[in-house]
């Protein structure tokens, strides 16, 4: 067990290793030189040579990419171009926010997502399935903006029940402002979930209806037991640990989406900084967010793998 | 039973134009083929018949009217005729991007199914791809180099080609094990000549299902890019459209102006989906007249 834990760990940092150095190259070798975007307008050739010096970009690449290594794992990711702070505490401050929408994004999918799938394997052919089926493909179509300005529209400003923009009411105190943060949850989280259920739960569906077919199915349906508790007890149990799989594989597809609805709620995550970083072609700011995210997503990959471990009795030894 | 003669020659080359009348014997073939078609004629002749929307027009924020069928936006600019140019913009680069990925991931895939040694590094670098998020590296590397429709076509293309390769190799995996491959590598076929002559055909038809799903997950990375102020500043796109409704504060008030384009995605998305869907269950044989 402490063996599959130290392999999946080597395995995770590995992949934010190779994800650092790629970006790391990919940026360096792209056309375009960052120190003329760093203040637009004129600049000498020496003040160029100046920055060019300040941020290491006269020494040979893989001088830099060492200099860049070693910075990182102290936790430096550099100084935005625009905010003149340092990176990591930047993202830093913003992180907490997608951790919240994300995380929820994902428990609820998952306690919305098993119900249905199974209900639907089920019930088989019948309306639920249909609709299951349905909403299934029809969610690889839904482009996360529109449903997201599809909710703020109407539950935000006609309806007026829930805040459109925004993370806290900063003027709220203790159990108030608790209930202020999931306020203004509500809309970006349910934009997130209502495009991730529908794949979510057909292949869960799908993987229901085979564990269905399997013998010890029919064996407990042989047994005497009701079809009821064979579906909730022996089958579900067996459809959990692919469900909690499937969507740690969906991490990088929800942080991308949580990009998004942040941008329209303007809610103070990572998503949101980005979309301000775009605008503003703060480069350092944009591959510190990259790697932050690909960090998040890796560490929460390598927790969902050991918690799938700890509760499949087939790969606990 | 009734035409044996017939039965064997059908069974092992369909006709194009069978293949055809099955895929739309369903409505759900026949509804997205016809999409796909109006989205097509739309972007390729559409904008023969509308002017490039730019400038400042008279009519400011009105909502959809007989004059501007999708009403117009905070510049005075023509709703309908700025999502007609932007179909031309995601068609082309979902198309484009599409190629690009369908292209490096069955050459990947295929390589994975057939040489034992090479399978190990396609199935890292693919899961590696397939772990990270996606969105924010497309993001630093369109920011980087520049945006155009071009950058967006390369970079998508390039982004997208790790679920075209697991298809390819999980199901070129089964074809490799096969009778038949081993066969050819007892007559002395070399291995580029396998893998082109036996497992590419048999692959076929999952790459035309592929297609499809990437260009349709292509709009909608298209779209998101250019939502987030990444598109091509000279051409419109359904994500820009969006992208101004936001930046000018009009999300809550001009509806047309986000819900036309949306529909547009959704509409174009979902029909390219459905179509792959549809093809995949019509080539079926155990799905045979349904």
């Amino acid at each position: 067990m402490v063996e599959f834990i130290v392999r999946r760990s080597m395995r995770a940092i590995l992949t934010i290793w190779i994800a650092i150095t790629v970006t790391f190259f990919l940026l360096r070798l792209l056309p375009g030189d960052p120190t003329l975007l760093v203040v637009e307008g004129d600049m000498t050739p020496e003040m160029q040579q100046a920055l060019r010096e300040q941020y290491g970009l006269d020494k040979p690449m893989l001088t830099q990419y060492w200099l860049y290594l070693v910075e990182l794992v102290q936790g430096n990711l550099g100084t935005s171009f625009r905010q003149l702070q340092p990176v990591t505490e930047i993202i830093l401050s913003r992180l907490p926010w997608t951790l919240l929408l994300a995380g929820s994004a994902f428990v609820l999918t998952i306690l919305l997502g098993i119900p249905l799938g199974v209900y639907a394997a089920a019930h088989r052919g019948k309306r639920v399935d249909r609709i299951v089926q349905m909403f299934g493909i029809t969610g690889h179509a839904l482009f996360v903006p529109s449903i997201a300005i599809l909710l703020l529209v109407v539950a935000g400003s006609m309806l007026g029940w829930f805040p459109i923009g925004g993370a806290i009411d900063p003027d709220t105190r203790g159990l108030a402002a608790y209930f202020s943060l999931f306020h203004h949850l509500a809309l970006p989280l349910f934009s997130l979930v209502i495009v991730q259920l529908g794949p979510y739960a057909l292949t869960l569906r799908t993987n229901m209806l085979e564990v269905l077919g399997e013998d010890y199915i029919k064996s407990a349906r042989g047994r005497g037991l009701s079809p009821q508790r064979t579906l909730w007890r022996h089958a579900l149990r067996n459809a959990i640990l692919p469900a909690l799989t499937l969507m740690g594989l969906q991490l990088g597809t929800l942080v991308g989406g949580a990009v998004l609805t942040e941008t329209v709620f303007a809610y103070p995550g990572v998503g949101r900084l980005i979309y301000e970083a775009v605008g503003q072609l703060d480069y350092p700011l944009l591959q510190g967010a990259f790697i932050m995210l690909a960090i998040t997503v890796v560490v929460a990959n390598l927790i969902t793998d050991v918690l799938s471990m700890l509760l499949n009795p087939r790969i606990r030894t | 039973m009734s035409a044996p003669t017939e039965t064997p020659a059908a069974a092992v080359k369909p006709s194009p134009m069978s293949s055809l009348k099955r895929f739309v014997a369903k409505p759900s073939g026949a509804l997205s083929l016809a999409a796909l078609v109006v989205f097509a004629l739309t972007g390729l002749i559409g904008p023969l018949f509308v002017d490039k929307p730019g400038g400042l027009g008279t009519d400011i924020l009105q909502p959809p009217s007989a004059e501007h069928w999708f009403g117009t936006d905070d510049l005075g600019q023509d709703v309908l005729a700025q999502v007609i140019w932007g179909t031309r913009i995601s068609l082309t680069v979902g198309v484009a991007a599409s190629a690009i990925a369908i292209v490096i991931g069955t050459a990947l895939g295929l390589l994975g199914a057939y040489v034992k040694r090479a399978d190990t590094w396609v199935t890292m670098v693919t899961d590696l791809m397939l772990s990270l998020p996606l969105l924010p590296l497309m993001i630093i590397v369109t920011a980087m180099v520049g945006p155009s429709v071009t950058t967006l076509t390369f970079v998508i293309g390039l982004f997208s080609w790790p679920e075209v390769t697991r298809l390819i190799r999980s199901n070129g995996m089964v074809v490799v094990a096969m009778p038949y491959i081993d066969g050819a590598r007892a007559l002395g076929a070399t291995g580029w000549r396998i893998v082109t002559r036996d497992v590419l055909p048999a692959v076929v038809p999952l790459i035309v299902v592929s297609v499809l799903l990437t260009a349709a997950k292509a709009v909608i990375s298209e779209a998101g890019l250019s939502f987030l102020g990444l598109g091509d500043p000279d051409s419109w796109s359904w994500g820009r459209i969006m992208l101004n409704a936001q930046r000018s504060g009009v999300i809550s008030t001009a509806w047309w102006q986000t819900l036309f384009p949306s529909l547009a995605i959704l509409l174009l998305v979902l029909s390219a989906t459905v179509a792959g869907v549809r093809f995949n269950d019509s080539r079926d044989p155990r799905l045979k007249d349904r």
